[in-house]
């Protein structure tokens, strides 16, 4: 009857996603422009971060983007940060993408062929945002592309935690 | 027997649970390619609508306004 139960909790476990409360792991990924330097989330964190799992072949990803490079752009990187992990099976198809975008860079860009980050968080659907605060907890959980209420939405999550 | 439907009961819901089974979304970068549409060419079809038309000379004619006998 033991084993059973445990059959059934690691079942549970197994098939359990992050959510709102969570603490995240520190990831260290490479950079996409450069894969021999690698990133780590902690040392890359500012005060309030977004995590964003995308692809280049993912339309709503790329709806998106245009939106996040204006916002990063309102804040200063110390306090809010956003970094964007693509799953892309070819780098280059990112970086094609992001050189319309976003030609300063201002996204910190990182690549997890391997896709390490949506498994580990179980994303539901592509795009994923992750908003965490400065201890790496988990405060919302975008599934999807952010349409102009998520932005707004966003926006005043991250100046309420940023104490604006 | 408990312990048998119990098993049972593990091994069904685990097959069933579309997060085991489903491809998820981060892996769907074939599905999303041009080619897995159900009409590749859709781009192409007003282009070929078009050419239809000159070389059949029945403008106006795809649609019921102009009455469709063709000749204007």
């Amino acid at each position: 009857m033991k084993k059973i139960l445990l059959l059934i909790l690691i079942t549970l476990t197994l098939s359990a996603e992050v959510k709102v409360g969570d603490t995240v792991n520190n990831f260290t990924l490479p950079y996409l422009y450069d894969t021999s330097k690698v990133v780590s989330l902690k040392t890359n964190a500012g005060k309030v971060t977004l995590v964003n799992l995308w692809a280049s072949w993912c339309s709503g990803c790329k709806e998106e983007m245009p939106h996040f490079v204006s916002l990063q752009k309102k804040y200063k990187k110390s306090e809010f940060r956003i970094i964007l992990s693509s799953v892309d099976k070819k780098k280059s198809k990112s970086i094609k993408f992001l050189n319309k975008v976003d030609k300063d860079k201002t996204l910190l860009a990182l690549y997890d062929k391997e896709k390490i980050l949506p498994k580990e968080y179980r994303a539901m659907g592509m795009p994923s945002s992750y908003l965490l605060d400065e201890n790496l907890k988990i405060i919302k959980i975008f599934t999807g592309s952010l349409d102009d209420d998520a932005m707004g939405e966003l926006e005043s999550t991250i100046n309420k935690l940023l104490g604006k | 027997m408990t312990k048998f439907i119990l098993l049972v009961c593990v091994l069904v819901f685990s097959g069933c649970s579309d997060k085991l089974v489903r491809v998820m979304p981060y892996e769907k970068e074939y599905f999303a390619q041009d080619k897995m549409s159900y009409s590749p060419l859709a781009d192409r079809s007003e282009q070929e609508g078009h050419v239809f038309l000159i070389r059949e000379a029945s403008a106006g004619g795809e649609s019921a306004f102009q009455g469709g006998c063709g000749c204007r």
